[in-house]
């Protein structure tokens, strides 16, 4: 049965027996395919280098690392960088992005004897400590900054740790297993315990 | 009933939305074959929603607004930032194809829906009763002119329509926002509750009550309680939330008099100078540019306020050469939107350990405080304003520029951060006759009907008023035990943001300064009646969707009876 097939039966059982008796009462098969949308993503993306993505994935990695759940990689933030970089950024920001890539392809093997890919965690993490220490000044990095048009001429680091704890958190992984998601919560309640090491909810509600 | 012959419907509604779905009701209810012309597309109640519960990572760019679309298609609706998005784009209006004209250095968003339903899709859904002072506010105050109406007469009709429409709230006494028929109303937040006590305590002056809403706690025929997943906007295929799709147009069609046009742009009403009564309507099919036309007995104008007074101005005749039914001139001036807005936000540490389940999609509501009782002392304006509020918890949305990396910053960011309360001043707009709409001479759309052209600036008045809500933000949030607040926003919001655009075709008991009688019904034409947002005299400072749908459906009654006696 497909989305509209089922709609279309839930109406006439609507109409038929009353919305009393479906209420609260939605099956769970119901409620999974209520909640089951179609996806608006489209196909695979090539645009990065070879070299590129391999940068661009030990990065996310470092920003979002698998820990006891999954971590940037598990959740497909590099294929979700590459599409961002080639299909929403306009031209100045993919310009900022390419640039800081080629610079951590051309520079780390001089500086470290090693490509960034290839270095160890500590090392890879130093490189972006000093990335955002350089970019410390950009408004980016502002109180406040969260609500707001995108910043296109921010540094290279800016770019890279939003748009990886967006796709981090947004997707299906960060998104479920990180985050709490609930589509069909059926009720509210403002006033639940929180422990110290709960998550927050998956919200549908983006800025 | 050879009589009916002569015409093709009993009656004909333009517009699908709020009101033309509740003419769409209650005439067919009461037995008219009625014609239902919607300028969008069709869309199916249900079916139609693709975006409904689609999760974060199923929405293009995973929920990343495609911002070159947006700038190069729909540079006017992406400003709704509460309502549009990827999610229910299929349901706006494309700016491209359908563009409008303003006049120099004064911005104006008309906020347009481009399907069966209209906005009634994409509304705010907040419902809220005027008062007996607010429909006596321009006879007060001598802003605009008296409302041939008082609180009185509409007050049946208000639970009339409420009992179908389904609101939930909680009853208050208030004699400045009367209660509504109201089904159980939604839970709280902790901290709301924390916040209530609070101001009881330090602001006595004020009520926060719950934002009472058309969304149903209780079902209804056909309709289910929220299941509280959000974002209604969306569409809601259990029809949670009152929509002319989930509610009046089923209704409608039930009757087996109902016809509905999709893809119907009106293009001009014709006057016969014999009769002196609307003889037919003039169609464009927007697909194929097709024309046709459809006669009926009595017409109802709900194409929305600018909509309706769009067909006006371009259906001129001998008879009326500025426009139909517009002897007065006042048609297109007078208009009115809310001005609306942050009016400050505060942080609370209070409540950390509490959490919620559920998204709850409305918030709280702080009704009128100011010039309830005559003029306020320190009142640099005449009416006043509501707040509407919202509750959240900051997430990894609210921290996504903390410095850092790794397992740190990966465990913070998934973690609840502090509370944040925030109050919206909804202001109230004065009639003013500068403030208006009228037809462009050289600019045509691509039916080649004359663009809308809007010239509108906010007053004096509506300025103060939102400096003095978020003047008192500011005091509520602190004696609300806020850690930190944030002022507002110092700018206005633009003309038409509101999304409340009102009183182009105002009601009046005179007609040389108005268009409509205390029935909706236009003075210079018997058949003629408009009862979407263009009969507003004046705005309140609440919601005003409720307020059409209750004359509305007095409309039809008061219609449907001059019928039956020959009057039209």
């Amino acid at each position: 049965m497909n989305r509209r097939e089922f709609l279309q039966c839930a109406a006439i059982l609507i109409s038929g027996v009353g919305a009393s008796q479906l209420g609260f009462s939605l099956s769970e098969e119901q409620q999974h395919f209520l909640a089951d949308a179609p996806d608006f993503n489209t196909g695979k993306i090539d645009y990065f280098s070879p070299v590129h993505r391999e940068i661009v994935a030990a990065m996310a990695e470092v920003i979002i690392p698998r820990t006891d759940t999954p971590g940037a990689i598990d959740a497909r933030v590099p294929a979700f960088l590459e599409l961002m970089v080639a299909n929403w950024m306009n031209d100045g920001e993919r310009a900022i992005f390419n640039a800081g890539l080629q610079d951590i392809e051309t520079r780390i093997p001089l500086e470290y004897g090693k490509p960034f890919q290839q270095l160890s965690g500590e090392e890879q993490l130093q490189i972006l400590e000093a990335l955002e220490d350089a970019a410390a000044d950009s408004p980016w990095y502002d109180i406040g900054n969260v609500d707001r048009e995108y910043i296109s001429d921010a540094p290279f680091i800016c770019h890279l740790k939003e748009l990886t704890i967006w796709g981090f958190f947004t997707s299906l992984e960060g998104g479920s297993q990180v985050l709490r998601y609930n589509p069909m919560p059926m009720l509210f309640d403002g006033d639940i315990p929180l422990a110290p090491g709960d998550s927050s909810w998956s919200s549908p509600f983006l800025l | 009933m050879t009589e009916s012959k002569q015409y093709d419907f009993d009656a004909i509604v333009v517009g699908s939305g709020i009101s033309g779905g509740w003419a769409a009701k209650e005439l067919t209810e009461k037995g008219l074959k009625v014609l239902v012309l919607e300028r969008g597309k069709p869309l199916e109640a249900g079916s139609g929603y693709v975006g409904e519960h689609a999760p974060n990572w199923k929405l293009p760019y995973q929920g990343k607004r495609p911002r070159e679309l947006y700038q190069e298609e729909y540079p006017v609706q992406s400003k709704v930032w509460f309502s549009f998005g990827e999610a229910n784009r299929q349901f706006w209006n494309n700016d491209k194809q359908n563009p409008y004209a303003m006049d120099e250095g004064k911005p104006f968003l008309w906020a347009r829906a481009d399907v069966v339903g209209g906005r009634s899709l994409i509304w705010g859904r907040q419902t809220y009763r005027w008062s007996e002072m607010d429909f006596k506010a321009n006879a007060t105050d001598g802003h605009g002119i008296p409302w041939p109406v008082g609180y009185k007469d509409i007050e049946p009709w208000y639970s009339y329509v409420e009992k179908f429409v389904g609101i939930n709230g909680k009853k208050e006494g208030l004699p400045q926002l009367p209660d509504s028929e109201f089904q159980k109303p939604m839970p709280w937040f902790a901290l709301e509750e924390t916040i209530h006590a609070r101001l009881k305590k330090h602001a006595p002056d004020v009520t926060l009550t719950n934002g009472r809403c058309a969304i149903l706690t209780e079902d209804l025929p056909g309709r289910s309680a929220c299941h509280y997943c959000g974002p209604c906007e969306r569409g809601c295929s259990t029809g949670s939330y009152f929509s002319s799709q989930s509610s009046t147009l089923p209704a409608a069609r039930a009757t087996g008099n109902l016809t509905l046009k999709a893809n119907a742009v009106v293009e001009r009403l014709e006057y016969d100078s014999t009769t002196g009564k609307i003889s037919r309507v003039h169609v464009i099919d927007t697909v194929n540019g097709a024309r046709s036309a459809f006669s009926a007995k009595v017409f109802f104008l709900c194409a929305s306020t600018v909509g309706s007074t769009q067909i006006l101005l371009n259906s001129t005749s001998a008879a009326f050469p500025n426009g139909l039914a517009n002897s007065s001139g006042v048609l297109g001036h007078y208009m009115m939107d809310h001005t609306l807005g942050v009016s400050g936000l505060g942080v609370f540490l209070d409540d950390m350990d509490s959490y919620y389940h559920g998204n709850r999609p409305t918030g709280l509501y702080i009704p009128r405080f100011r010039n309830l009782n005559g003029q306020d002392d320190d009142a640099n304006f005449v009416r006043g304003y509501g707040y509407q509020t919202a509750t959240l918890r900051m997430d990894w949305q609210t921290g996504i520029n903390t410095k850092g990396f790794g397992a740190t910053l990966k465990d913070s960011l998934r973690k609840p951060g502090p509370w944040i309360f925030a109050l919206a001043g909804f202001t109230e707009c004065l009639p003013r006759e500068s403030n208006r709409m009228y037809l462009s001479k050289d600019k045509v759309d691509r039916f080649g009907i004359p663009q809308v052209v809007f010239d509108f600036e906010w007053s004096e008045n509506e300025i103060n008023l939102r400096q003095d809500a978020r003047k008192h933000a500011d005091r509520l949030l602190k004696a609300a035990g806020a850690v930190l607040t944030v002022a507002g926003d110092d700018k206005m919001s633009l003309p038409g943001e509101g999304i409340h655009e009102m009183g182009t075709a105002r009601m009046g008991a005179d007609p040389r300064a108005s268009v409509l009688n205390a029935h909706n019904q236009t003075h210079d034409v018997p058949n003629l009646f408009i009862t979407d947002g263009s009969f507003m005299t004046s705005a309140s400072c609440v919601n005003p969707s409720l307020t059409y749908m209750a004359f509305t459906a007095r409309a039809c009654d008061y219609a449907v009876k001059q019928l039956a006696q020959g009057a039209l």
